[in-house]
């Protein structure tokens, strides 16, 4: 059944799966708060960690007093901490991902979202936001009730933020604070090149997923003859004539685009995840992402 | 391979518009349609890809174009006419002789209508597979030679020549041709032939004679070839069938000229046995019919018999399909009783009036009543002298001289004089006795100016005896003699009869002398001397004549005009010149002709082929050209093989691809 913008961006089944997931760092962060995420930190979880010699000025609430009792000497006991996780969501929203059926964007969205609500139900910090200057009202959300939050701002969200991938994520990068997961939901359709702002988050030291979103009439474009192609973004016109060599060029062109993205992505540790919109957003999250170990 | 070109430079110029039109209107034209995508970006990389040259690379894009631009070469190419002449053995000069004459109709070729037009076709093929260096000359012949197109190298002019060429229906002459072809090959000489000091005119000019005939013709010997080498290019087979009209005639009974006799000839001119049923008609409908059943060569005599007094059309026509239909048709026709001028000097006759006014003989006879004294004016001694009148009666009086025509004297003698055997002269005519009673005793009645007459109850007053010159004829005899005697006098003849009709009395009143003119005999015997002395009724059918001939007719001076008719054809009106004598010469049409004057028939004649050596239509196989014996050349006659048809047909396949091509792009 093709979604249609008054659908919810995710179904209740999905939700419910949703909530035994978990967001995945490959790099481990400093959270602010306290979450539901084991730290390098020790610190106040019910998981223990270590022994260490009391020093003076530590917390005598931490003595192992039975260890005491034993060896009489004074022992900490030391705990995991468990904290939060920074989850940035950067959804593309150029007019340019307003294609397809269901769009880009809508798709972008859903997966936005779900990757959110893991992120929510986990206690971490989530932020789910445009690229652009509509980025900034994005709210940081934090915990499972912030639900309906986070979908109202998805939904409120438009295509025809024609920012550049580049400026997009230098405005973000200049008002995002601390490090995290950063997942980029794009088209990578930009003629300026998609490469210096993913330099940009890597320079974060962000943990960077970058999912590429296409239409499948991006891939194999339905079109034959004499045509003239308007981008929906800049209005530019290309004059083509479409013939059965030309496509298999385009078709080409747009693999060795794939490709070379995924190339430069896996050089810089950049996680590079093609989606197709005409793939349910289910199995995006559920199979896709875990296979490459966005979630758990 | 050597080119045509159907079109001059100019027009060249105006073709090599095209292509360049129709590329700007590809470009003009493209109607692309608009189509939005996310984003140019990886198209243009995929232009960018496949772009060497822009132009180029839209150009080759479009198979459309290409296509329309291959269509448009490959018309150009199909108007250069390319093709491949076969073996050549030319001089450089070619004169071509085509035959038209009435055997070149048959039909017995194959992928042709006839033979003409497969000779047509075989000559303009020849024509095609000329050179530019090459000159030729056309020259078509029947009964008499047409040069077409005189020597030239332009092959328009030779195509347009051959069009015009046609079939007739004249017999064959092919001498006239022969000459027409003779004259730059041998040039006349100065003088004597064997003079020492005899040169030529100018320098011979070698040719090849090509002669496309059925070789239907006599054998020419008063010919000779000289620097012409002939080639005979047979045409038809020599295996036909033909059954031929030889002769077809109509004539009057001279006895009873109310009844015709048909006679006709036909005539196995084919390779096979033949039979046809022969039909007879007059006027289109059927009178007779015979059938013919006939062995190669043989002929066979046909008559029918019918009656009729007025001017008939017959028809004859052979029911069969053969080779050649021309000759399965022959016409005859019959005059009606002719119209007749007849003059009369007479003091006054009221019985001659009165019968020369019958209702019968009205409307054969003009006659015009002069006094005697009218003999003596200079309109009568012309009119005597020109013999434009019939017959002229003399009524009790005679001409100083004899006029050229027939002559009828009432009472009197004719004035001609005969040579004795002592070489005096005297009168030819001479009254045997006195005047007195007259009782007819004896009449000749086989002479058809006797026919019906019932004479022996006449009255006579006052008559003498008539004594003729040598080879008179007494047609009445009376107890005193002869009463009306018939002679011959150069080519005319002269009725006298040795009675008055009315006689003057002492008193100068006007007494009868008989009371012929009482009985029902007289307007009959002056109605035969109207048939038979003023020639009123021709026995012998109109003339015949071959197609092409030239008809000249005499007809009576006072018409200006006549129509000249074919039957089942429009008139066509024809000048009478001066003496009466006019000419028709649109005779090219086998048929019955009538010329009339008005509504009135004046004359008739009839068309018919009646050739028997254009009627023998097997094809010789060699021909006796001069001194020369020129064998049939079938296979080696030059032909230009043409590949403009195959270039059409390329590009209506091309065409239909487009179509397709454009038709996938658009569905």
């Amino acid at each position: 059944m093709p979604a249609t913008a008054t659908d919810p961006l995710l179904s209740p089944e999905l939700l419910g799966r949703l909530e035994r997931l978990e967001l995945v760092s490959r790099k481990v962060f400093r959270g602010r708060m306290k979450g539901e995420r084991r730290s390098r930190r020790k610190g106040e979880s019910v998981e223990f960690a270590d022994f260490r010699h009391y020093v003076a000025g530590d917390d005598l609430r931490l003595i192992d007093w039975n260890l005491y009792a034993r060896l009489d000497q004074l022992f900490l006991k030391l705990f995991l901490e468990e904290e939060d996780l920074h989850f940035f969501s950067l959804i593309d929203a150029s007019e340019s991902m307003n294609f397809g059926d269901p769009t880009k964007l809508r798709v972008a969205k859903q997966m936005a979202a779900a990757l959110g609500y893991v992120g929510l139900c986990r206690a971490d910090r989530v932020s789910v936001s445009v690229l652009g200057p509509e980025g900034r009202r994005a709210p940081i959300l934090r915990g499972r009730a912030s639900l309906w939050k986070m979908l109202a701002y998805l939904d409120s969200v438009q295509s025809g933020h024609n920012v550049s991938l580049h400026d997009g994520v230098k405005e973000f990068a200049l008002r995002a604070t601390g490090t995290g997961v950063a997942v980029l939901l794009t088209d990578l359709m930009d003629k300026e090149g998609y490469e210096s702002a993913l330099r940009m988050l890597i320079g974060r030291r962000m943990d960077v997923f970058v999912m590429h979103i296409l239409s499948p009439e991006e891939i194999d474009p339905p079109l034959r003859g004499d045509r003239k192609l308007i981008d929906i973004e800049d209005r530019d016109e290309a004059e083509i004539t479409i013939n059965a060599h030309v496509l298999n060029k385009y078709k080409e062109t747009v693999q060795a685009f794939m490709n070379s993205a995924k190339h430069f992505c896996s050089k810089r540790s950049i996680i590079y995840i093609p989606v197709r919109t005409d793939t349910p957003v289910e199995t995006i999250v559920t199979r896709y992402l875990r296979e490459r170990g966005v979630v758990r | 391979m050597s080119w045509i070109s159907t079109l001059t430079p100019w027009h060249w110029a105006l073709f090599s518009l095209i292509p360049i039109g129709i590329i700007l209107l590809y470009f003009l034209k493209l109607r692309r349609e608009a189509v939005e995508v996310p984003s140019t970006f990886l198209w243009k990389k995929t232009i960018e890809d496949l772009h060497v040259n822009s132009l180029l690379q839209r150009l080759r894009r479009s198979i459309l174009l290409f296509l329309q631009l291959l269509i448009v070469a490959l018309a150009a190419f199909a108007m250069l006419r390319p093709g491949v002449r076969g073996e050549t053995s030319s001089q450089g000069r070619l004169v071509f002789l085509i035959d038209t004459s009435a055997s070149m109709q048959t039909t017995d070729v194959d992928d042709d209508a006839n033979r003409f037009e497969r000779a047509k076709r075989l000559v303009s093929e020849r024509i095609e597979a000329m050179s530019d260096s090459e000159t030729a000359m056309l020259v078509s012949f029947s009964d008499r030679a047409e040069v077409l197109q005189s020597f030239t190298s332009d092959r328009n002019r030779l195509r347009d020549a051959l069009s015009r060429a046609e079939v007739t229906n004249r017999p064959t002459d092919v001498l006239g041709a022969l000459k027409a072809a003779d004259g730059l090959a041998n040039p006349r000489r100065t003088s004597q032939a064997g003079d020492v000091n005899d040169v030529q005119v100018a320098d011979a000019m070698p040719a090849d004679l090509l002669l496309y005939s059925d070789g239907g013709f006599q054998t020419v010997t008063e010919f000779d070839l000289g620097n012409l080498t002939p080639t005979y290019i047979p045409i038809g087979s020599g295996d036909v069938t033909n059954l031929a009209i030889t002769a077809f005639s109509a004539e009057r009974n001279i006895e009873k000229p109310e009844q015709v006799q048909i006679f006709a000839t036909i005539l196995n001119l084919g390779t096979g046995q033949a039979s046809a049923t022969a039909t007879l008609t007059l006027d289109d409908e059927l009178l007779d019919a015979s059938s013919v059943d006939l062995p190669v060569g043989e002929q066979a005599g046909l008559s029918f018999s019918i009656e009729s007094e007025e001017a008939i059309s017959l028809k004859l026509a052979l029911d069969i399909k053969d080779d050649l239909a021309v000759d399965n048709v022959a016409y005859a026709a019959l005059t009606p009783m002719r119209n007749v001028s007849v003059l009369v000097v007479t003091p006054g006759n009221t019985p001659l009036e009165i019968a020369l006014s019958t209702s019968k003989a009205g409307k054969i006879c003009q006659s015009e009543f002069v006094p005697p004294e009218y003999m003596s004016t200079d309109a009568y001694k012309q009119r005597s002298e020109s013999g434009n009148d019939d017959l002229i009666i003399y009524d009790r009086c005679s001409p100083e001289t004899m006029p050229r025509t027939n002559t009828f004297f009432i009472g009197a003698l004719p004035s001609n004089k005969v040579s004795n055997t002592d070489g005096t002269r005297s009168d030819a005519w001479k009254w045997k006795s006195e005047p007195s009673s007259v009782a007819l005793i004896d009449m000749d009645r086989t002479h058809p100016l006797m026919r019906y007459l019932e004479l022996f109850s006449l009255l006579i007053f006052q008559g003498r005896s008539v004594e003729g010159p040598a080879g008179s004829t007494e047609l009445l005899g009376a107890d005193i003699g002869p009463m009306l005697t018939i002679a011959p006098r150069d080519g005319y003849q002269d009725l006298v009869l040795g009675f008055e009709l009315i006689s003057k009395d002492a008193d100068g009143a006007t007494q009868t002398n008989t009371n012929w003119y009482a009985e029902r005999s007289w307007p009959v015997f002056i109605l035969n001397v109207l048939r038979y002395l003023a020639g009123a009724a021709e026995v012998s059918g109109a003339p015949s004549y071959t197609p092409g001939d030239t008809v000249r007719l005499r007809v009576e001076s006072a018409i200006s005009s006549v129509d000249v008719q074919r039957l089942g054809d429009k008139p066509i009106s024809i000048p009478v010149g001066p003496s009466g004598v006019t000419e028709i010469v649109e005779t090219d049409s086998p048929g019955n002709y009538r010329v009339k004057s008005g509504e009135r028939i004046v004359d008739m004649f009839s068309i018919n082929l009646f050739n028997r050596s254009e009627s023998t239509i097997a094809a010789s196989e060699s021909i006796e050209l001069g001194y020369e014996s020129v064998e049939g050349k079938v296979a080696g006659v030059e032909k230009r093989q043409e590949y403009w048809r195959w270039l059409l047909l390329g590009m209506l396949a091309i065409l239909a691809t487009e179509w397709w091509v454009f038709g996938r792009r658009v569905g």
